[in-house]
């Protein structure tokens, strides 16, 4: 009885969550008096060096950043589970001249869902809350964000290891993550363009192959796991180009080792306006970025029967590079992985763990497993 | 025994209709106006309660401080601990609208913490607001605001200003301004509040501790605890971490605070409803004493027949139960009718500002009306006990004789001396106690025992008193003197109601002008400016700060100012509300001291605090006692210099050296700057320069005429009530007079038949009753008025410096008590001709031919 | 000194009763009157036409130079108070007055001084034998003491006529025969007329003369009872 209170409760506050938030940051256009104050979003430009280890940490300037984990997951039985960790930092650029501590210059906002094949769908929450000192935030100098008990720390703050704790109704999982490498830059030296326009670009970096250790609780009892994760840390000012619908975007790290990110940003009309891929695999690594430098092709779609989205769940990827051309097919470990994230960052996406196939001689050999990312199949991105 | 209650009990209320419908109305007034008391009090509360649950939603605890807020530093701490699930931190600011004389309830919120706790309090962005401009986050725009629907209807509707000069609505084409400090602010109306039905607005707690200049201040912060944490755990394991001053509570016992702090209050309504009340059942007892003597004979013979004894004694209380519950049930439907036209009239606190702005709803509550109801059967069932008693203990024989009836108008009590003076030696020692949380029982016993001992002196006082007044040659005078000095019990039953009423009207008359002539001294020595500046009142978000006080001294015409800044602080949960004044304290700047003096004492380690009567009564100080105030979040010691005089805030102030206060708070805005004019010029000039230096509508200028007119105004509205209570009272009294008269009249229509056959005329015998009736009113409006002046001094002396913990000097209103009182006499006396006028009806010729 | 002419007297009711036509009565000063009838015969409402306390339908009352009818409510008051005294059946005598006060209550109302009252009134209690007992209260006397007090009460300011409405209806025998001695023995000291109203043919016969009322008028029966 008293537990079944308190999920009531647990729910209700969530659900109220939703609807605050979606009333909060949805409805409702900007001041125009307020913008011109405020210093504006710096641009992404190529030729800025990353460094490490102070870029693991925040760039409060940028309008929006994202440090975002992937993962699989086994447990003592064997079962495997995707799981997926993003922390959000927002930049407002509303109250820059307040000074109260609760002025919502900075936002951060996250996401937390496990991708359990039993439970046939994802377990996820999500948190939002204005930046405040010892409550929320995202740190400068290594990574460090949270917001109350959720939170994402470099804990010796050389980019080595990871820590994350995540406590929702109806899941939780504390998690360690180990990088075994330093970190890899995407497009040109973290210089990551999403469009024909240089102007629309992020900084952006990866460290596949984190090596995970924790524990994960669905319902009861926590259970050891292990399994190995991807981190990407992205910032940006300007990350859409217009006419850009939404992205696809694989992180997968493969089974010898080596790693693949690739994504396409698409048209309203499903057509690419921008690819760009990095593979890295057997000491070689292939970087390339351009209008059509990898092609999705979707094989198989499904269709969403809480939003009725029609999402592609498999997918025929098809790579050229300077070995010859590869062909990739991408499999979900089940089709129901979409994530409503109305609540925090508004948007309706499929977000799941998928395994990667390559077609040798007609038959598919799985090569690696990751996260696949589809955006704006609901509706146009927006961030 | 049913048809005997029927025919014989029952039916003998409808033979004297008169007397039953005086006695039923008496109590139902006594009913009615305790049930009111309570109903308008319990609705305020409910609605109050229901106030509070809407805006802390479901948090389990509040953290709560002064009313001016608290250091934000133990929001994260509290936000982190394991105890807490969420917490949500607000900023309250009674904001004020440029030019008018409302407030905008502005609460700050954090949109992403309200929801898990105060869903009531999520806006609503208007759609379609802005479109175009790009999208955003609406609700954390600093110039935006969202109003509940109440708030946005006062807002749209045209007001008055202070002059009553009508002013267009605050609220126009979406924007409203608010004052801060001594500037205005314009804001945008982006949305609603779909979830609260109070009038107040909600923005970015950012924003607003900006706009309002209040950063790094929180007003409250709600707490949702973790599963299995109960409020009590949490409370006693996060105490420890605040800071002096700042407590956590349940949101109900908001409810229960204010219940406190207008408990006082109340139990004085309740008080005079009881005496009311009281003044009923003195005239059931009168009429049924009365009656049960005329009807002796006829219980006699019912006795000789085989009536029981208790079947006797069982139908008298029956029908005084009969009385009582008829004038129950009046006084119930009466009560409800009460409340309801006050809280039209007057507001739901009754004119004394506990609960401003709650528009509450009358309900019926079963519980309340059952015992209200019964409260009235027994007052009934205890005014006929004695009688009844009386009648049942009497020996049918002796009744039956022949001429038994000539004896049964005359009343001859036994002689209550001895009782008398026992209940004036108790009343006396009942002022000596202590008050019982905060409420004066002793106070109350004694008033009572005083009634007591008034009306059990009255035989005495007229055997007294009768003589004195000799004998004219006017028969009739002769008469009537003969007849009361012969018939003191006739006083006792006719006047007790009288004493009542006047040792209440006067007790009230005199603590009202005591108190009215204090206040007034009070305020001239507290304001000895010439005029006074403020940017709203000290609850508000205008105020002046050290470049704006300094902008007025400098102006042409000023020759010295002084500031004073008021904040209210928090000392515990027990004494939630304790003012303390920042203020110039020498140099003439008025400080009506009782006890020590304005000048700080030499040597003293500690800076010097000026504390008031009720400040020095709740926290037991004296001069030189040490005295800890929570202040820029520590405990700081103060040493007590001086008491002062201060019937503004009955739960304590203290006044603090302006250079102490900042000095230890770094605060340093201020509510009130006092001006002195230089002479040879004009005060209005100098009013007209301030105005200009910040805008008309951002300042108040008064002067000490005006705010002295205004203070009295609202001393007379508070005590409206009890002047409406007096008049019934004396209403009540008069009905004594009334049924006694007509009772009289009918067991002496013999008496009055042989007067006519003796050649006195019609208007005679009504002059005869009417003088009668002057006389008896007279002994108890004596009574009444040396009991008022002893119950005066208890409600000055025990009473209200018990309940309010203010003093006051004796100021009897003569004039006013003289005329009232021969009024009443010569009400008494047209009361008493009308109610005898049945004795003038009757035939002389039958009069003398019934023997009963 | 009384003079009744052609008295006539009905009942309100329908048909109206009448109690007496055509009655005529003198009784002159110094001379007591009895008049006795059946109950209901009317004789308590003669006394109270006298009196002036009921109208009569025609005829003409006279005491002395004064005439009793016709005159308003408050005038006759004023004549009773001079020239009336008054014994009634059921005494009353006022409790809370002591017997110099019961006594001195008609001089009261004419506004006698203290103390010329209460030396009249003394020297009458004397006259009735209660001089002793002035200062007392009624409740400690019996009824035919009580009865001599209401005697004194009824002569003490000297009226033209005293009107006794079964002044022994209340007493035993024994007392009956004193109190109506003393009764008709003062009026007649006192020179006033005296009319009685009894249904006991004894008490008739201490008369000067008895007169019995039928639907006639009054019939003089002196010496038959």
């Amino acid at each position: 009885m008293q537990s079944e209170v308190g999920m009531t409760k647990s729910l209700m506050r969530a659900s109220l969550t939703t609807f605050v938030l979606a009333v909060a940051l949805l409805v409702g256009a900007i001041g125009a008096s307020r913008a011109q104050q405020a210093a504006p979003y710096p641009p992404v430009v190529p030729g800025v060096a990353l460094q490490f280890p102070r870029d693991l940490g925040a760039h409060p300037d940028f309008r929006t950043e994202w440090w975002y984990i992937t993962g699989w997951l086994k447990d003592e039985a064997g079962v495997e589970r995707g799981f997926q960790l993003t922390f959000f930092r927002v930049r407002t650029r509303i109250g820059e001249d307040n000074p109260s501590r609760f002025a919502p210059r900075q936002l951060v906002l996250a996401h937390a869902a496990v991708a359990d094949p039993q439970t046939g769908r994802l377990r996820h929450a999500e948190r939002s809350a204005r930046a405040f000192e010892g409550l929320a935030g995202a740190g400068a100098g290594h990574t460090a964000v949270r917001i109350g008990d959720w939170f994402l720390r470099d804990e010796t703050g050389q980019g080595q290891t990871y820590r994350t704790r995540i406590e929702a109704a109806d899941f939780a999982f504390e998690l360690d993550f180990e990088a075994g490498e330093p970190p890899v830059k995407n497009g040109r030296g973290g210089y990551s363009q999403k469009a024909a326009d240089p102007k629309h670009a992020s900084h952006y970096y990866s460290r596949p192959w984190l090596a995970v250790r924790g524990t994960l609780a669905l319902d009861g009892g926590a259970r050891p796991v292990e399994g190995h994760a991807w981190l990407d840390h992205e910032w940006s000012s300007e990350l859409m180009p217009d006419g850009a619908r939404g992205w696809d975007w694989i992180g997968i790290n493969l089974h010898g080792g080596g790693s693949l990110m690739a994504f396409r940003m698409r048209d309203g009309e499903a057509r690419a306006l921008w690819t760009a891929v990095t593979l890295r695999e057997g000491g070689a690594e292939h970087r390339d970025q351009g209008p059509a430098v990898v092609e999705f092709r979707p094989l198989r779609h499904w269709r969403s029967p809480r939003t009725e989205v029609e999402y592609p769940v498999e997918w025929a990827l098809r790579l050229d590079t300077p070995a010859g051309a590869r062909e990739l097919r991408l499999r979900p470990l089940f089709d129901d992985q979409e994530l409503d994230s109305r609540a925090s960052t508004g948007a309706i996406y499929w977000e799941g763990a998928v395994r990667l196939f390559e077609l040798r001689e007609g038959a598919e050999t799985e090569i690696g497993q990751g996260y696949l990312e589809m955006t704006g199949y609901a509706e146009r991105l927006r961030m | 025994m049913k048809p005997t209650l029927r025919r014989v009990f029952l039916a003998s209320l409808l033979r004297r209709r008169l007397a039953t419908a005086l006695s039923l109305l008496a109590i139902a007034l006594g009913v009615a106006l305790g049930l009111a008391v309570q109903l308008i009090h319990a609705a305020a509360l409910d609605e109050f309660g229901r106030g509070v649950r809407l805006l802390s939603g479901s948090a389990d605890l509040q953290l709560v401080g002064p009313r001016e807020g608290f250091d934000e530093a133990i929001y994260p701490l509290l936000a982190g601990r394991p105890e807490v699930a969420d917490a949500s931190p607000l900023l309250e600011v009674e904001a004020r609208l440029p030019g008018r004389e409302d407030t905008l309830t502005v609460l700050g919120v954090d949109i992403f913490r309200i929801a898990a706790v105060q869903p009531a309090l999520l806006p609503r962005a208007e759609v379609g607001a802005d479109v175009g401009a790009g999208r955003s986050l609406l609700a954390l725009e600093p110039d935006r605001l969202f109003l509940s629907e109440a708030a946005r209807d006062a807002l749209s509707t045209p007001a008055v200003d202070s002059d009553g000069r009508p002013l267009p609505p605050a609220l126009a084409e979406g924007r409203l301004a608010l004052q801060s400090g001594v500037r205005s602010h314009r804001l945008r109306v982006a949305g609603s509040l779909p979830g609260s039905s109070a009038a107040l607005a909600v923005m970015d707690i950012g924003a607003a501790q900006q706009l309002f200049g209040r950063i790094g201040v929180l007003s409250r912060v709600d707490l949702a605890l973790r599963e299995g944490v109960t409020p009590q755990a949490a409370i006693a394991a996060l105490s420890p971490l605040l800071p002096p001053g700042v407590s956590l509570r349940e949101p109900e016992a908001a409810a229960t605070e204010v219940g406190t702090l207008s408990r006082a209050y109340r139990v004085n309504l309740t008080m005079l409803a009881a005496i009311a009340l009281l003044t009923g059942g003195f005239l059931v007892f009168s009429t049924q004493l009365l009656s049960v003597a005329r009807r002796r004979r006829e219980f006699a013979l019912l006795r000789a027949l085989g009536l029981e004894r208790g079947e006797l004694m069982r139908g008298l209380l029956a029908e005084g139960a009969a009385v009582g519950l008829g004038g129950g049930l009046g006084g119930v439907v009466l009560g409800h009718l009460l409340a309801g036209a006050a809280f039209r009239l007057v507001g739901a606190d009754l004119g004394a500002g506990f609960f401003d702005g709650l528009s509450p709803q009358l309900s019926f509550d079963p519980v309340l009306a059952a015992a209200y109801l019964l409260l009235g059967v027994a007052a009934g069932v205890a005014g006929t006990w004695l009688p009844a008693r009386e009648a049942a203990r009497a020996a049918p024989a002796q009744a039956l004789r022949a001429g038994a009836s000539e004896r049964s108008g005359l009343l001859q009590p036994r002689r209550r001396g001895p009782a008398a003076l026992a209940a004036g030696g108790l009343a006396a020692l009942a002022c000596l106690l202590p008050p019982v949380y905060g409420i004066p029982l002793g106070g109350y016993a004694a008033v009572v025992l005083v009634l007591f001992a008034a009306v059990a002196a009255l035989p005495a006082l007229a055997r007294a008193l009768l003589p004195l007044l000799g004998r004219g040659r006017s028969a009739l005078w002769r008469l009537a003197h003969a007849r009361l000095s012969a018939t003191p019990g006739q006083a006792v039953v006719a006047g007790a109601g009288v004493i009542a009423s006047v040792a209440l009207a006067t007790a009230m008359s005199i603590m009202v002008s005591s108190f009215r002539v204090s206040v007034d001294d009070w305020l001239g020595q507290l304001l000895p400016a010439d005029l006074y500046v403020r940017a709203s009142s000290a609850a508000a978000s205008g105020y002046l700060d050290a470049q704006a006080v300094a902008r007025i001294a400098a102006l042409d015409g000023v020759a010295d100012i002084g500031t004073t800044r008021l904040v209210n602080l928090r000392l515990s949960d027990e004494e939630p509300v304790f003012s303390v004044l920042s203020r110039v304290v020498g140099g003439g700047w008025g400080l009506p001291l009782i006890a020590g003096s304005k000048e700080v004492p030499a040597g003293a380690a500690l800076p010097p605090v000026w504390v008031s009567e009720a400040a020095a009564d709740r926290h037991r100080l004296a001069l030189g006692d040490r005295f800890e105030l929570p202040i820029g979040g520590r405990m700081e010691g103060f040493v007590v210099a001086g008491i002062w005089r201060d019937y503004a805030r009955q739960y304590g102030a203290a006044v603090l050296s302006a250079h102490d206060y900042v000095r230890l708070t770094g605060d340093t805005r201020i509510n009130d700057v006092a001006v002195r004019v230089a002479p040879g010029h004009e005060l209005s000039a100098v009013a007209e320069r301030v105005r200009a230096l910040f805008g008309p509508e951002h300042v108040r200028i008064a002067l000490p005429g005006e705010i002295r007119a205004a203070t009295l105004e609202i001393f007379d509205r508070t005590f409206l009530i009890t002047y409406l209570m007096e008049a019934v009272a004396v209403v009540i009294g008069l009905f004594g007079i009334a049924t006694t008269f007509a009772a009289l009249s009918t067991t002496r229509q013999g008496e009055f038949g042989m007067l006519r056959h003796l050649g006195l005329t019609r208007g005679e015998i009504g002059r005869l009753i009417a003088l009668e009736g002057a006389i008896t009113a007279a002994l108890g409006v004596v009574a009444g008025l040396l009991a008022g002046g002893a119950i005066g001094w208890v409600l000055i002396e025990v009473i209200n410096r018990q309940s309010f913990h203010w003093s006051m000097d004796l100021a009897v209103p003569w004039r006013p008590l003289a005329l009232f009182a021969l009024t009443l006499v010569a009400l008494a006396a047209l009361v008493a001709r009308l109610a005898g006028a049945r004795a003038m009806r009757r035939s002389a010729v039958l009069a003398v031919k019934a023997d009963w | 000194m009384l003079h009744i002419e052609s008295l006539r007297k009905t009942l309100p009711g329908s048909p109206p009763r009448v109690l007496f036509d055509g009655l005529d009565l003198r009784v002159a000063a110094g001379e007591c009157v009895a008049i006795v009838g059946e109950s209901g015969s009317g004789k308590s409402t003669l006394l109270n036409c006298i009196a002036g306390l009921e109208p009569v339908d025609a005829g003409r009352i006279a005491l002395g130079e004064a005439r009793i009818d016709g005159r308003d409510d408050d005038a006759l008051a004023r004549l009773r108070r001079q020239h009336f005294g008054f014994v009634f059946q059921a005494f009353h005598i006022l409790p809370h007055l002591s017997l110099l006060q019961n006594v001195a209550l008609p001089l009261w109302l004419l506004g006698r001084a203290d103390g010329e009252a209460a030396a009249a009134a003394r020297a009458m209690l004397e006259r009735v034998g209660l001089g002793a007992r002035a200062d007392d209260a009624p409740q400690q006397l019996s009824g035919g003491e009580m009865q001599r007090v209401a005697i004194a009460r009824a002569l003490v300011h000297r009226p033209a006529l005293v009107l006794a409405d079964e002044p022994t209806g209340n007493l035993d025998p024994g007392r009956a025969a004193d109190v109506l001695d003393l009764l008709l023995g003062q009026v007649r000291e006192n020179g006033a007329a005296g009319v009685l109203v009894t249904h006991s043919r004894i008490a008739a016969r201490r008369a000067d003369r008895v007169l019995e009322l039928g639907v006639g008028g009054l019939r003089d029966i002196t010496g038959l009872t």
